[in-house]
């Protein structure tokens, strides 16, 4: 009996580690983990917005997000009505217009402003995250793009927009919603 | 010392000067209106009801002007109709207006509960039953909007007692339609719940309005059910020019990525229904984009308009020409300019710009104002009186704008007016640093003309309706006595 122990403990150990592995693994990037860059679109009808990027290293794999602003955009009173709204505004088409959707959308809840996000197939292997909540008139668009695992794209979106630096700056450009 | 003081003064005068000119910029109540060879006829507060569209109407012996309304406002969603002595949902307003100094409001429609754009009935168009080929000869039709619901049609033969005829529900948007008298085809701006835009056209045979025959559903490619990928602007508003002149002009976009795009009407009427990408493009003559920053919701042909400039020339003495008014959507200028665009479409295919108009913004410190400023709408009557001469345009806290358009290539303003505010006149609002900061100023958003010269301007923040006429140098261009 004593001798089991040690087996135990080591197993214990093991099983430990592993979780630790496997949790680091699961683990999402903080808001730390992505850096700015350049607006990467030309010119539209809206002013630009912000554009962040995460490595590898930190996410798993590449992704991309465009956050920005579109006063006045959205139906004062039903806000983000449907998934094809979501097509319309987020700003999917400026990665690139032929997006497919992998399936209909779903609610979603962004600093504070209700709404809806999809997830769409680009051309090749990339994967491409739609994101359209609105406060009163106002619509906040964001659209992610990565390699690989869809559910994991979302996630670290997701992460990354629960972060306190996005929601203070989305309250900001909100006009101080 | 002195010279320092000298400094100090200056600025201060400056300083001064400053602060008064645009304290003077914004309205007040008692201020008198603004304006320039244009003058006042006649009012009627149109119930404190914001406004859109007015078409005017001669039936029989009387002038009768049919006004669409936005929905309420978060203060007051259902004013009180004194007439009922209820509160009704902002629909449509009928008004007589046969003494335009004296219009008498008639009977108002309720239309759709909701607020601001989300309720109301915002189009009116009217077509006397005696010109579509299957109507009763006694009826006048109006085709209204039912909020973001319906179309429908009403009998107002006798406009204080309209009887409603049709109903074509079941949609998710409807907004700025167009219905050609002559053969009854309407051109329904619609939200079809299986399209993938807000705004697209339906297409109706309405020449027995109790009777509406669906012909097709059209729109840009990308828009139609299944689509994926980008999904092009959505439809503001088309004009026909009807059989004869076998065109239908689309405005796409309101104030961002707009298009014009020139249809063949026969194509469109006649071609393949089925709203795939290539019968989508089928009746398509020409498809021209406008800046990023600018979109289209009204776009008015003048074909064949001589240019005197060109007169003396062997070829390109007339042009086709359409007149592109974008829509100011942000208060106190938040946007880019919404102005108006003149385009010379006489080679279809290869439609071009050629000139611009706006009102400079320093003449009336209307950044400053409140509300929105830029254009929004023009006058759609094609009497001659104003024909291919004249155009009104409507630009928020700018007021009505009259434009000399003989010469396109150079457009005039020779006249404006801009309307007193009232007690009603209802707020706008832009938030500063986390707060809520109002202004009260007039918001001049459509107007329409009729035969005999009179011009109605209404207001989208509640103060109603004025009836203008020309006066001086612009009533000269106009050939009115």
């Amino acid at each position: 009996m004593m001798r089991a122990w040690p087996v135990i403990a080591a197993m214990f150990l093991a099983l430990g580690g592993l979780s630790a592995v496997a949790g680091y693994e699961m683990a999402l990037p903080r808001a730390a983990a992505w850096r700015e860059i350049a607006w990467p679109f030309p010119r539209d009808g809206w002013p630009a917005g912000r554009a962040f990027r995460c490595g590898a290293a930190e996410c798993g794999t590449e992704v991309e997000a465009y956050l920005r602003p579109k006063l006045g955009f959205c139906n004062c009173d039903s806000g983000v009505a449907d998934d094809d709204e979501v097509d319309r505004v987020a700003d999917v088409d400026m990665i690139g217009p032929r997006f497919v959707p992998l399936g209909a959308g779903d609610v979603v809840d962004v600093a504070d402003m209700p709404g809806r996000i999809r997830v769409y197939r680009l051309d090749g292997s990339r994967t491409a995250i739609g994101i359209a909540v609105s406060h009163r008139c106002d619509l906040m668009a964001v659209a992610a793009q990565g390699r690989g695992d869809a559910a994991r794209v979302q996630r670290v979106t997701l992460r990354f927009l629960a972060s306190q630096e996005v929601r203070t700056w989305m309250a900001a450009a909100m006009e101080g919603r | 010392m002195r010279m320092g003081g000298r400094v100090t003064a200056v600025c201060c005068t400056f300083l001064v000067v400053l602060l008064a000119n645009a304290a003077s910029a914004q309205q007040k109540v008692g201020d008198p209106p603004e304006a320039s060879n244009m003058r006042l006829i006649g009012t009627n507060d149109l119930q404190a009801r914001s406004a859109y569209q007015p078409t005017i109407h001669h039936q029989g012996d009387r002038w009768i002007a049919y006004i669409g309304h936005h929905g309420g406002t978060d203060d007051i969603p259902d004013p009180v109709n004194p007439m009922t002595g209820k509160p009704e949902p902002n629909g449509t307003s009928i008004v007589d207006v046969t003494d335009p100094a004296h219009p008498r409001y008639l009977r108002h429609i309720p239309g759709q509960e909701g607020k601001y754009e989300s309720g109301g009935a915002q189009m009116v168009r009217i077509c006397d039953g005696k010109d579509l080929p299957k109507g009763d000869r006694n009826a006048v039709y109006m085709l209204r909007t039912f909020g973001s619901e319906a179309h429908e049609i009403w009998n107002v033969a006798d406009p204080a007692n309209p009887v409603l005829i049709t109903r074509i529900a079941g949609l998710k948007d409807t907004h700025k339609n167009f219905w050609e008298c002559s053969t009854g085809i309407a051109y329904l701006v619609s939200g079809a719940p299986d399209w993938r835009t807000r705004r697209m056209t339906q297409i109706y045979d309405l020449s027995d309005p109790a009777h509406p025959l669906k012909i097709r559903d059209f729109g840009l490619p990308g828009q139609q059910p299944g689509a994926t990928g980008a999904v092009p602007t959505e439809l503001h508003g088309p004009i026909s020019t009807g059989p004869k002149g076998n065109r239908v002009y689309f405005g796409y976009g309101t104030n961002k990525g707009g298009f014009l795009q020139i249809v063949d009407r026969d194509k469109l009427l006649s071609g393949p229904k089925e709203p795939t990408p290539d019968n989508l493009t089928f009746p398509e003559i020409a498809r021209m984009p406008l800046s990023a920053m600018n979109g289209a919701h009204t776009v008015f042909p003048m074909p064949d308009m001589p240019i005197a400039e060109f007169a003396r020339d062997k070829d390109g003495k007339t042009r086709d020409i359409v007149m592109i008014v974008d829509e100011a959507i942000q208060n106190e200028c938040g946007e880019a300019r919404q102005m108006v665009w003149f385009a010379d479409v006489t080679t279809e295919a290869r439609p071009m710009v050629i000139s611009s108009y706006t009102v400079p913004e320093a003449s009336g410190g209307f950044c400053e104002r409140g509300g929105r400023f830029g254009s929004h709408s023009s006058n759609e009557s094609m009497a001659p009186v104003y024909y291919k001469k004249l155009a009104f345009i409507a630009f928020f806290n700018a007021g009505v704008r009259a434009l000399d358009i003989r010469d396109p290539y150079h457009p005039r303003e020779i006249g404006y007016f801009i309307p007193s505010i009232t007690a009603a006149t209802d707020k706008r609002c832009v938030t500063i640093d986390g707060k809520e900061r109002c202004k009260v100023a007039i918001q001049t958003n459509n107007v329409e003309t009729d035969e005999r010269g009179y011009i109605y301007a209404v207001d989208r923040a509640n103060t109603g309706l004025h009836i203008l006429e020309l006066t001086g140098a612009a009533r000269a261009v106009a050939g009115l006595p």
